[in-house]
C-alpha cells in the first residue's frame, strides 16, 4: 500500500511538472530565470526532475521520522528482572513480577513429634512496581504465602533529587542489613538471628538518598514502630520511632580492587512503645526454623508483661565481596522497657551473625544474589554456590524471671547452618540448608531446650 | 569424609588467596581504562574523530590511562533532548550555547558553566555561508537572492537543528541591516526566504547529504566548516562557495556534564579532553577540519583558508541565545509563525 501510494504521487508530479501546472512542492516556483516567460523543455526536465528528487528526499525524511516515532511508542522488555513495559519517553515504566518459595521443613531428631515437618508455600507474591510521570516510582507487593493476604510493601516515591528521595508507606525499616536483603536473594533459606530483631516493615515516611557520588547511602524517617521482627498494618499507640541508617562504600572506584566491594553501616531506632493487656506490643523470638523459643509473660492469670517506655536498637554491619567470595556480619541490639505490675526493667535483647558464601562457579558474590555465568537457558549448568554462617541471640537476664519464663522461654539460642545453593537463572533457585540451634534455658525445672536440627529446602520462582 | 572435606578447604583457600593476589597486583598496574561520551551536534563527526585520536594518544603519555571517546551526532537541539532524556554524555560539543544551557536548567551541568573554560566554553568559531553549485547558475551572491521566486534553499529545520538557526538568524541579522532594523521587514524577508526550502532536514549533515549527494536545491545555508568541506572534499568540480556580505560569528561551546563525569568517575579525563580542544594540537585540529581556530597564531596561520566576513555577534543583534530562543525558536515563536509546511 504504501509503495502503491508512493507510485501515484510520484505519477502525479511528474504528470503536473510535464502540464506545466501547479507544482505541490514548491507552489512558489512559478518563474525561472529563462528570458521567455515559457519555460523551456529543458528547463521543464530540471523542475521535474527536481521535484522527483524533493519527493524522494522527503520519503527518507518521512521513513527517518517513523523510525524515530517508534522509537518514542511504548515498549514490551523482558530484562533480568522480569517483564517491563514502557513509554518511548521513559516517564512511565510498569514492572510485572513477582516470586513463589514452596519449602519444606524436616526436624531431625525430634522423636517426640514436638516439632512439624511440613510443606509450605513459604512467599507467594505478586511484584507492581514502576515510575510514573518520571519523577515517582511505586511498589505494589501483596503476598499469599502461607494462604494468608498480606500487603508486605505499598508505597510512593518522589525523586526529588539524586541525593533526595521521600518515600511514604509500608516497607522495610532501615536498619538491618540482611532484612534489607531481599527473600529472593538472601544465603539461606530463613534468616539469621539479627532479623529478629531489626524491624521489619512499617508504616511512614524516609527520607533516602545517595551523597557524596553513590559512596554514602543514608535513609532516616519516622514510623509507627514495630516490634523487634515485627511488621505492622495498624498502630495501636501514639508513640513513634525514628529510624536512620548510614551505609558506606567508600572503596568502590579505589584502585585497590580487593576493596572495591566492602561496604560497612550502622542502623538504629529510637522511639516509645506501650502496649497493653490485650496488645503486649512485645516481641516474640523464633528459631530458623520458625520454633518460638522466647515469648514475654502472657500466660498468667495475673497480668502480662507488656511494653512500657523507650525503645532504641543499634546494629553496625558490613558487608564484603572479594571475587566469589562473599561475607555478611551483623550486630544488633534492642532495649525495650518493659513492665508487669509495678515491676519495671530496660530488656536488652542482643543478637549477632557471620555468614560466609562461596560461588563454587567461579561468580561474583553480591548481596543482590547471584547470577550464574552459564544459565540453563543459554546451555548452561547454573551456578553453585556453598554458605555457612553462626549466628547467635542472647535474651538480658533482667528479663527472668519476673518478664519471662524460664521453663518456657531460653535466654539464649546459638545456631550454625550449612547450605547449599544452586541457581537455574538469577533467582531460580533451589537451596538446601542444614542447621542446628541449642539453647540456654527454656525447658522445665530451668533445663535447657533441645537441640533444633532442622533441613530445609526451597524451590524459588522469581522475576 | 575427612580426605574431602580437607580437599574442599584446601581448593577454597587456594581461590580465596588467589583472588587477593589478583586483586592486589591489579591495584598496582596501570590507572583502568575509561571510556568518554561525546554527544556533539551534525556536523563535527570528522572533527573529532581526529580530535579523539589524538587526544587518546596525548592522554596516555600523560597519565597512562587508555581512553576511549564514543562520539553521538546530530542535531543540536535533538541531542540537548536525549541528554536531558537521559543519554549519558560525559562531554557536550554542540552548537549552541542555549542546548547546553537547555541541559544546565535540568541541574546536571553547573550553572557556570559557560566561564569555566576560555572564550566563553567556545574553542573554535564558525559562521554561515552559501554553498552553491559548480558555476552559480543561479548568480546568488549574498542573502537577498536566497528569496527570489523559484529559488529552492536547503537548510534544516530550526527546531532541531543549531546549525539552522545560526542560519536563521544570520538572515535575520542582514535583513534588519539592510532595512535599518525593521523587525517587520526582516520577518518579511525571513518568511519569504524559508517559503523557498522545500526540505526541512533534522541537522545540519542533513541539509549538506539533501543538496550534495540528493541533488536538490539551488543553494545550500551551511556552517562555513561545513561548506568547504563539501567544495574540498565532496565535490571540488561542483561546487563553490559564495561568502556573503553579512553574517554571524557562530560560537559552538563545549561543557562537561557534572552529573555523569561524577557518576563515571571521569572528571579529570573530561576536562582533560576539553583543554585539549585549546591546545595548540588541538587547535591544528580544529583549523584543519575548517573549523576557525581561537589561537592567534593558529588562526594567522590557517586565514588564507577562511574569508573575510563582515560579522555580527548573536549578544548585538538578538541580545543574547536565550531571548532569541525564546523570540525565535519557542513553541509559538516567529518560526512557527512563518513556516507552514504545505501552505503557499
Amino acid at each position: 500500500m504504501v509503495r502503491w501510494g508512493w507510485t501515484m504521487t510520484m505519477l502525479g508530479a511528474v504528470s503536473g511538472a510535464l502540464a506545466g501546472g501547479a507544482r505541490p512542492m514548491l507552489a512558489q516556483q512559478d518563474s525561472t530565470p529563462s528570458q521567455d516567460s515559457t519555460p523551456s523543455v529543458e528547463e521543464r526536465l530540471q523542475e521535474l526532475d527536481q521535484q522527483v528528487r524533493i519527493l524522494q528526499r522527503q520519503r527518507e525524511l518521512e521513513q527517518d521520522s517513523l523510525a524515530a516515532a517508534a522509537k518514542d511508542r511504548p515498549k514490551l522488555t523482558t530484562d533480568k528482572d522480569g517483564f517491563w513495559i514502557r513509554s518511548g519517553d521513559g516517564k512511565f515504566a510498569l514492572h510485572v513480577g513477582g516470586y513463589i518459595q514452596a519449602d519444606s521443613r524436616t526436624f531431625v531428631d525430634d522423636a517426640a513429634g514436638r516439632l512439624t515437618n511440613t510443606f509450605l508455600l513459604r512467599r507467594a507474591r505478586a511484584l507492581f512496581e514502576g515510575t510514573v510521570f518520571k519523577y515517582f516510582d511505586f511498589r505494589l507487593l501483596p503476598d499469599w504465602g502461607g494462604g494468608t493476604a498480606v500487603l508486605q510493601d505499598g508505597y510512593v516515591v518522589a525523586k526529588l533529587r539524586p541525593e533526595l528521595k521521600l518515600q511514604a508507606g509500608k516497607f522495610k525499616g532501615p536498619v538491618g542489613l540482611e532484612r534489607l536483603q531481599s527473600a529472593t536473594d538472601i544465603l539461606f533459606i530463613e534468616r539469621a538471628f539479627p532479623t529478629a530483631i531489626a524491624p521489619n516493615r512499617d508504616l511512614g515516611f524516609e527520607l533516602t538518598g545517595d551523597i557524596a557520588d553513590t559512596l554514602v547511602h543514608y535513609d532516616v524517617g519516622i514510623f509507627d514502630g514495630d516490634v523487634d521482627g515485627g511488621s505492622l498494618d495498624t498502630d495501636l499507640g501514639d508513640g513513634k520511632d525514628f529510624e536512620g541508617r548510614l551505609y558506606f562504600t567508600p572503596f568502590k572506584r579505589s584502585s585497590i580492587v580487593f576493596l572495591n566491594g566492602l561496604s560497612v553501616g550502622v542502623g538504629g531506632t529510637i522511639g516509645n512503645e506501650r502496649g497493653t493487656q490485650a496488645s503486649p506490643a512485645l516481641p516474640l523470638y523464633r528459631t530458623p526454623g520458625q520454633n518460638t523459643f522466647f515469648t514475654y509473660r502472657s500466660d498468667t492469670t495475673a497480668v502480662a508483661a507488656v511494653a512500657n517506655g523507650q525503645r532504641w536498637r543499634i546494629s553496625p554491619q558490613a558487608y564484603w565481596r572479594i571475587g566469589p567470595l562473599g561475607l555478611l556480619g551483623e550486630w544488633i541490639r534492642s532495649s525495650q522497657e518493659v513492665s508487669r505490675g509495678t515491676a519495671t526493667a530496660d530488656v536488652g535483647v542482643t543478637a549477632w551473625q557471620a555468614a560466609g558464601s562461596f560461588a563454587l562457579t567461579g561468580e561474583n558474590a553480591s548481596y543482590r544474589g547471584l547470577s550464574p555465568r552459564k544459565p540453563v537457558t543459554a546451555g548452561g549448568y547454573g551456578a553453585f554456590e556453598l554458605v555457612a554462617r553462626y549466628s547467635e541471640l542472647t535474651v538480658g537476664d533482667e528479663a527472668f524471671p519476673t518478664f519471662a519464663n524460664r521453663d518456657r522461654s531460653a535466654q539464649k539460642a546459638k545456631e550454625w547452618a550449612v547450605g547449599l545453593n544452586w541457581y537455574a537463572e538469577r533467582r531460580i533457585k533451589i537451596a538446601v540448608n542444614y542447621g542446628q540451634t541449642s539453647f540456654d534455658g527454656g525447658a522445665a525445672g530451668g533445663a535447657d531446650r533441645a537441640t533444633e536440627k532442622a533441613l530445609l529446602t526451597r524451590f524459588q520462582v522469581a522475576f | 569424609m575427612v580426605r574431602a572435606t580437607s580437599f574442599a578447604a584446601h581448593v577454597g583457600l587456594l581461590v580465596a588467596l588467589n583472588a587477593v593476589a589478583g586483586s592486589t597486583l591489579a591495584a598496582q598496574a596501570a590507572p583502568k581504562p575509561v571510556t568518554l561520551l561525546n554527544v556533539s551536534y551534525d556536523p563535527t563527526r570528522e572533527l573529532y574523530q581526529e580530535v579523539n585520536t589524538a587526544f587518546a594518544a596525548y592522554w596516555k603519555g600523560k597519565t597512562g590511562q587508555a581512553v576511549t571517546v564514543q562520539q553521538s551526532h546530530g542535531g543540536s537541539g535533538k541531542q540537548a533532548r536525549a541528554v536531558i532524556d537521559g543519554l549519558p554524555a560525559d562531554v557536550l560539543t554542540l552548537a549552541l550555547a542555549y542546548d547546553i544551557d537547555a541541559v544546565a536548567d535540568r541541574g546536571v551541568i553547573a550553572k557556570d558553566w559557560q566561564k569555566r573554560l576560555p572564550n566563553n566554553s567556545s574553542p573554535y568559531t564558525s559562521t554561515i555561508v552559501l554553498l552553491v553549485r559548480k558555476g552559480n547558475p543561479k548568480k546568488i551572491k549574498d542573502w537577498d537572492d536566497l528569496i527570489r521566486p523559484g529559488l529552492s534553499v536547503i537548510t534544516p529545520n530550526p527546531k532541531t537543528s543549531g546549525g539552522a538557526r545560526w542560519n536563521y538568524l544570520a538572515a535575520w541579522g542582514y535583513a534588519l541591516r539592510r532595512w535599518g532594523g525593521d523587525e517587520a521587514k526582516a520577518r518579511e524577508f525571513v518568511a519569504k526566504l524559508f517559503h523557498n526550502v522545500p526540505v526541512l532536514d533534522s541537522g545540519a549533515r542533513g541539509s549538506t547529504t539533501t543538496f550534495v549527494e540528493r541533488g536538490i536545491g539551488d543553494v545550500l545555508i551551511a556552517w562555513e566548516n561545513e561548506a568547504i568541506l563539501a567544495a574540498k572534499e565532496l565535490g571540488q568540480d561542483k561546487f563553490e562557495i559564495v561568502v556573503p556580505t553579512v553574517s554571524i560569528l557562530a560560537e559552538p561551546p563545549v561543557a562537561l556534564v557534572d552529573k555523569i563525569v561524577n557518576k563515571h568517575g571521569t572528571r579529570a579525563v573530561a576536562q582533560g579532553y576539553l583543554e585539549f580542544l585549546y591546545s595548540d594540537q588541538g587547535q591544528e585540529i580544529a583549523a584543519k577540519h575548517f573549523y576557525r581556530p581561537r589561537n592567534p597564531t593558529i588562526a594567522q596561520k590557517y586565514a588564507a583558508q577562511f574569508p573575510k566576513i563582515n560579522l555580527f555577534t548573536i549578544d548585538e543583534v538578538f541580545g543574547g541565545w536565550r531571548k532569541a530562543q525564546a523570540t525565535h525558536f519557542a513553541d509559538g515563536g516567529v518560526f512557527d509563525q512563518i513556516y507552514q509546511p504545505g501552505k503557499a
